[in-house]
């Protein structure tokens, strides 16, 4: 998006004629890879149909009951499924809200790590901290389980132990702060790896912006605030978006496992609510519905976040 | 250099909050590592907190002793090295495609590939599509649809776009093909997204289950992971069965659920491997390195 | 330029054309008549060329070929190898049924996915070309009623598609040596405290309070417990709370019907809505509540799984149990020497719950897909496992390994099969296919599900197929406690004492012809959001603080799940109920 002066400046006879060729050219050399997109991405999409019918694998369509948008409707049909919709919903855009503000963490993460010179302990922290991605939710919750449970868990034990509480309470069935805490996880498990992007976007920063900076006296604040950031800004923005399209998408895992009767009314996302609902595996319509609900709202943030940045920074993302 | 010497209370800072996250990331990995070489029984108490007690092997040699783990293990290899270097070049070649301007109906093709991150057609079509290509029982499964990834290809837009574009504009007037560009200017600037990407595949490819379980019924293509998550699994779907008949299925000592030391040693042996190749990418961040070369 | 601009459509056509010319299957091959008939007209299947069959089980927890003694056994007499794809994975029946093909040998699909298989021309009818009459000779005869059921619920009187699972006739309970639930207590604490008699469930949380103040720490001394209870196993309702309704004759399902919200009587036309004051789930939950109230409930059972109860169990921190396969894990060899031990502990007012044999088979069928390329084949393999041999063997291994017949005849455990029975990890020798015993181990292997019901009687040898219940084991030197328990008692098994204490209820057999009503999709959908409430608050009803927190729990649950269609589950439920299973006391 930043080539506008060059490109005009090129723009001789001989250039044009080039050009003319080499826009089908561009085209055809990404057409292979666009045939995937379609046949693995597009093509699949006509199973979005189901969500009209009372569908049952094995059953062709034919002989399927026709149910129009009953299953859109089913979740809202009466006020006791409204209200629902509105706590589950209520969770949603909390966790979410947290997720997008603490993305800024990653960032900050990846800054101050290249700002380590110690060469083997940047790799200790660079390497140890992408650690907690590779463990299962399933496992992470044993290792809080050790931690909180109430029966010998490590931090009732301590806090007993030194006289601070008298009863031992149960954490992980605490409906305080839920929103807080399965922020807290992911960004726990995340935060190493998220950074990698981050990392490689200063790695990308040319050099000469730094010995710039640095022979107009700039302190190592300043060159991060003047290069930097603005250097890994792209980067940050792009999946700043991509992250606003994907507000309605909490996935479940870390919710199915975290949850329990005490905080289910906090913790139950739009994700872990439709699994709940305990049909999506053998209701295919009803799921469907879902997805092409979820698609929608998704397509429709993403192209809001998209004018959105348009509008403050005076590009678009996609 | 006197800068360089001197330690700020800047770099004091910086070196004792990462000194701490990078303990509790660590820690929980520790712990359950301690766990799956410290006797079972005392470690499915919660006696084993900070240090191994009688230590043993025996989880691990369970795990290596699966049947098909070799083969498996071989098939995963296969589809992480060959899976990796397909996204990682098609991502870099298409990212950069997507930079060019002039391209046909750029705008639309692009729009028409991000949006795909949010679609999800379900189970069954997917299913059906990936039958009807023939890709049941097929190594290409696992290769073909994870050669083109949107998000990898905004991450290399992105970073191609905000390298200095005159190095591939001088190139290109002196006729070189697009080819040509990328491999000799483009490739080079964008190794560090480039290495982020082949990680980031990496680990998909080498994680990933969920095909198999699907598409794959010949034990021949069997992954590492999906052995293993079969394994954990038989105590699960127990679980499973518990919740469809309200408890009124008998089970016996075998069907008990899998030890969590179990649970965890397969996470070890699954996770090693990638602490392993994970420090060789990171000689792709250190910063400034490849400009100097292409400049040079 | 017009033409260029066309280009997308161009591709998005040959990519259709390309994939439904992929999309086109291979035609089916007929099948051949078996080469190899011997003299008598039975046909040597172990001469036949070797084929991989696949088997689609619902309730296998495993994937991939059948290994160890089973796979042995198997390729031996049929000269046929097991592919198990695994079934129970969510979504996984789905796509192999939108894909037309179920595979050769289908395990355990029942209901609505049953039906829709057969509407989808899934499955393939027995009765052609003399299927059944040629190959399934053992079926029909120790099977006709299941056979007949299924040709008049499934086929419209004519097809036969399968046959139910766990087939048994006559009168009484049909569980082995011991029933599905049952109060279990410490024995060793319950006779220091001089085995007082109970008389209704409460008893039971006086009794557990004096037990744990005798033993307040656990083996690796951890605090004890009355009650440890784990929440993921519950559907649409906490499920350790309704087996309370188990113990008083009362179940989830009328063994007919896929109910769920209402509890039904086992043997009387009588229901209760699962919610209702006086249900036993309601005072299930009463009792844990109070079990709370009193110390005897573990804090941990809102957030703990059942691996961690298990592990809670093996270290003698809880001291009641709700099933007997819950005791095993304290109940080792180390801890029943020194007396200690789970043991059954009547109470006065129990009345069990017991599934009585069933003619017309339960619900996890067996069937063969209609693509398969040796249905004789699949049908031999089959029929085998209906036959008394083939359950011997499918179950408890080739004869002369684990098992043998004694001089009168009679079944008895061999010295390797007793530490093979109880010991998974011993080794088989090779020429029984090598490995550990419980690769092959398992119900008919890795298929995960019964043919004839293991209580009913092998006419070859006058004993139950259950090995737990041949004379031989039976006699076998009981542990201590089990001594202490069998001589208290004046019994041998659990079971005798619930009968002859007459506090068993046995359910009924049902069968009209018809199949079960389906459940309308929407009731469905009301039926698992209506669950989610009951769930989700009987847990907080559990662990209320008080009387008044817990009333005002339950009257929020009662307005939640009417407002989520509550009272149209339970209508269309006991309806469905009223119409079939209790016609019988008409």
């Amino acid at each position: 998006m930043q080539v506008g002066p060059s490109q005009a400046s090129t723009s001789t006879p001989i250039r044009e004629r080039f050009q003319i060729k080499s826009k089908h050219w561009l085209f055809l050399m990404a057409c292979p890879f666009l045939v995937l997109v379609f046949i693995f991405s597009y093509l699949p999409l006509g199973g979005w149909i189901y969500a009209f019918y009372d569908y049952r694998p094995g059953i062709p369509l034919s002989k399927s009951d026709f149910v129009g948008f009953h299953w859109f409707t089913a979740m809202f049909s009466n006020e006791v499924q409204r209200s629902e919709m509105v706590r589950v919903l209520r969770n949603t855009f909390a966790i979410s809200s947290l997720g997008i503000l603490t993305s800024v963490l990653p960032v900050i993460f990846a800054i101050m790590l290249t700002e380590v010179r110690n060469a083997s302990f940047k790799k200790i922290v660079q390497t140890f901290t992408t650690l907690p991605n590779f463990i299962s939710w399933v496992l992470v919750y044993s290792f809080a389980f050790m931690l909180f449970s109430v029966d010998g868990g490590f931090l009732n034990n301590v806090l007993m132990s030194l006289g601070w509480i008298e009863e031992p309470t149960n954490i992980l069935a605490s409906n305080q702060h839920t929103w807080l805490a399965m922020t807290l996880w992911g960004v726990w498990k995340g935060l190493g790896w998220g950074a990698i992007m981050y990392i490689a976007a200063i790695t990308g920063i040319d050099q000469e912006l730094y010995e710039a900076a640095k022979v107009d006296g700039a302190s190592r604040f300043r060159q991060i605030w003047h290069v930097t950031i603005p250097g890994i800004m792209p980067t940050f923005f792009v999946l700043l978006v991509l992250s606003i399209a994907n507000f309605i998408n909490n996935g479940m895992e870390q919710y199915f496992i975290f949850a329990n009767a005490m905080n289910m009314s906090n913790i139950e996302v739009l994700d872990l609510y439709v699994y709940n609902v305990g049909i999506t595996g053998s209701n295919f319509g009803f799921a469907t519905a879902v997805s092409i609900m979820k698609s929608f709202v998704s397509l429709f943030l993403l192209f809001l976040a998209n004018g959105l940045s348009k509008a403050v920074r005076g590009e678009t993302i996609i | 250099m006197a800068i360089r010497s001197k330690i700020s209370f800047f770099d004091i800072i910086n070196y004792t909050v990462l000194a701490l996250f990078t303990l509790t990331c660590f820690f929980p990995f520790y712990y359950l590592f301690i766990n799956t070489i410290s006797n079972n029984d005392l470690s499915s108490r919660g006696l084993v907190m900070f240090y191994p007690i009688e230590i043993h092997l025996s989880n691990y040699a369970q795990v290596f002793q699966i049947p098909g783990f070799g083969q498996a293990a071989l098939v995963s290899l296969g589809r992480t090295v060959i899976g990796t270097l397909l996204t990682v070049a098609a991502s870099g070649f298409l990212g950069y495609l997507f930079t060019k301007q002039e391209m046909w109906g750029r705008r639309f093709w692009y729009r028409f590939l991000v949006i795909t991150m949010y679609f999800n057609a379900g189970l069954i079509p997917w299913y059906l599509i990936m039958r009807n290509l023939g890709l049941l029982n097929n190594f290409l499964a696992y290769l073909l649809p994870a050669i083109v990834s949107p998000f990898y290809i905004i991450l290399v837009k992105t970073y191609v776009e905000s390298t200095p574009i005159s190095l591939q504009e001088s190139a290109q007037i002196d006729g070189a093909g697009y080819f040509t560009v990328f491999w000799k200017i483009i490739m080079p600037l964008i190794t560090p997204i480039l290495a982020t990407i082949a990680i980031f595949s990496a680990v998909g490819q080498w994680n990933q289950f969920y095909d198999t379980l699907f598409l794959v019924t010949d034990q021949r293509l069997y992954t590492l992971q999906f052995i293993l998550w079969r394994y954990l699994n038989e105590a699960t779907s127990v679980a499973e069965i518990m919740r469809q008949t309200g408890g009124s299925t008998r089970l016996d000592l075998s069907m008990m659920p899998t030890a969590t030391s179990i649970r965890t040693t397969v996470t070890m042996i699954v996770v090693v491997p990638i602490l392993l190749v994970y420090p060789f990418f990171q000689r792709f961040f250190v910063k400034g390195i490849m400009i100097g070369a292409v400049k040079g | 330029m017009l033409i260029k601009k066309k280009w997308p459509t161009f591709i998005i056509l040959v990519c259709l054309v390309l994939i439904f010319v992929t999309a086109c299957s291979k035609s089916n091959q007929t099948s051949n008549n078996p080469a190899s008939i011997g003299e008598n007209g039975e046909v040597d299947w172990s001469q036949e060329p070797e084929v991989t069959l696949n088997v689609f089980s619902v309730l296998a927890n495993y994937a991939g070929p059948q290994p160890g003694w089973f796979a042995k056994l198997v390729k031996d007499k049929f000269n046929i190898n097991l592919n198990i794809i695994q079934g129970g994975v969510e979504g996984r029946v789905a796509t192999q049924m939108a894909s037309g093909d179920l595979g050769d040998l289908i395990v355990g699909m029942g209901g609505k996915d049953y039906t829709d298989a057969i509407k989808g021309g899934l499955l393939l009818d027995w009765t052609k070309d003399d299927l059944l009459e040629t190959y399934g000779k053992n079926i029909m005869n120790f099977a006709p009623e299941a056979l007949e059921a299924n040709r008049q619920q499934y086929g419209d009187g004519t097809a036969i598609y399968g046959i139910g699972h766990s087939i048994g006739s006559g009168d009484g309970p049909s569980e082995g040596a011991e029933m599905t639930f049952g109060p279990y207590l410490r024995w060793d604490l319950y006779q220091q405290l001089g085995s007082p008699t109970i008389k209704t469930l409460d008893d039971y949380l006086p009794l557990l309070k004096q037990m744990q103040e005798l033993q307040p720490k656990s083996d690796s001394g951890k605090k004890t417990y009355g009650f440890s209870l784990w929440s993921d196993w519950d559907g649409e309702f906490s499920t350790l709370a309704k087996v309370t309704a188990q113990f008083h004759g009362y179940s989830e399902s009328d063994g007919f019907n896929p109910g769920a919200l209402i509890l039904v009587k086992a043997d009387e036309p009588d229901y209760q809505p699962i919610l209702d004051d006086e249900s036993y789930y309601m005072k299930g939950l009463k009792f844990y509540f109070d079990a709370n109230q009193m110390g005897l409930l573990d804090p941990d059972s809102l957030t703990q799984t059942f691996g961690d109860v298990s592990n809670k169990f093996k270290d003698g921190q809880v001291l009641f149990a709700q099933f007997p396969w819950l005791t095993p894990a304290y109940n080792t060899p180390e801890n029943t020497a020194a007396g200690k031990g789970f043991a059954l502990v009547p109470f006065e007012e129990q009345n069990i719950y017991s599934s009585g044999f069933n003619p017309y088979g339960g619900n996890w069928l067996w069937s063969i897909g209609a693509k398969t390329k040796h249905p004789e084949r699949v049908m031999a393999l089959l029929d085998w496992m209906f036959s008394p041999d083939g359950i011997m063997e499918g179950f408890w291994g080739p004869k002369g390994l684990a098992w043998d017949l004694d001089d009168n005849g009679k079944p008895v455990l061999t010295e390797y099969g007793l530490q093979a029975m109880y010991n998974g990890d011993t080794p088989v020798p090779e020429e029984y296919g090598g490995g550990i015993w419980s690769d092959g181990a398992g119900n008919f292997g890795k298929l995960n599900n019964t043919t004839l019901a293991l209580s009913q009687i092998n006419p070859n040898t006058g004993e139950p197929y259950d090995y737990k219940l041949w004379t031989s084991e039976l006699t076998r030197d009981p542990d201590p406690v089990k001594k202490s328990w069998q001589d208290t008692m004046g019994v041998l098994t659990d079971k005798e004492l619930f009968v002859k204490n007459n506090q068993v209820a046995v359910s009924k057999s049902f069968f009209n012809g018809q199949a079960p009503v389906e459940e309308p999709s929407d009731i469905k959908l009301k039926r698992s959001q209506v669950g989610k409430v009951i769930k989700e608050y009987s847990w907080k009803m559990m662990f209320a603080k008080d009387e008044a927190e817990f009333d005002s729990l339950k009257q929020e649950m009662l307005e939640k799940a009417k407002g989520l269609g509550y009272d149209e589950v339970i209508n269309w439920q006991a309806e469905q109920t009223t119409n079939t299973v209790f016609t019988i006391y008409k």
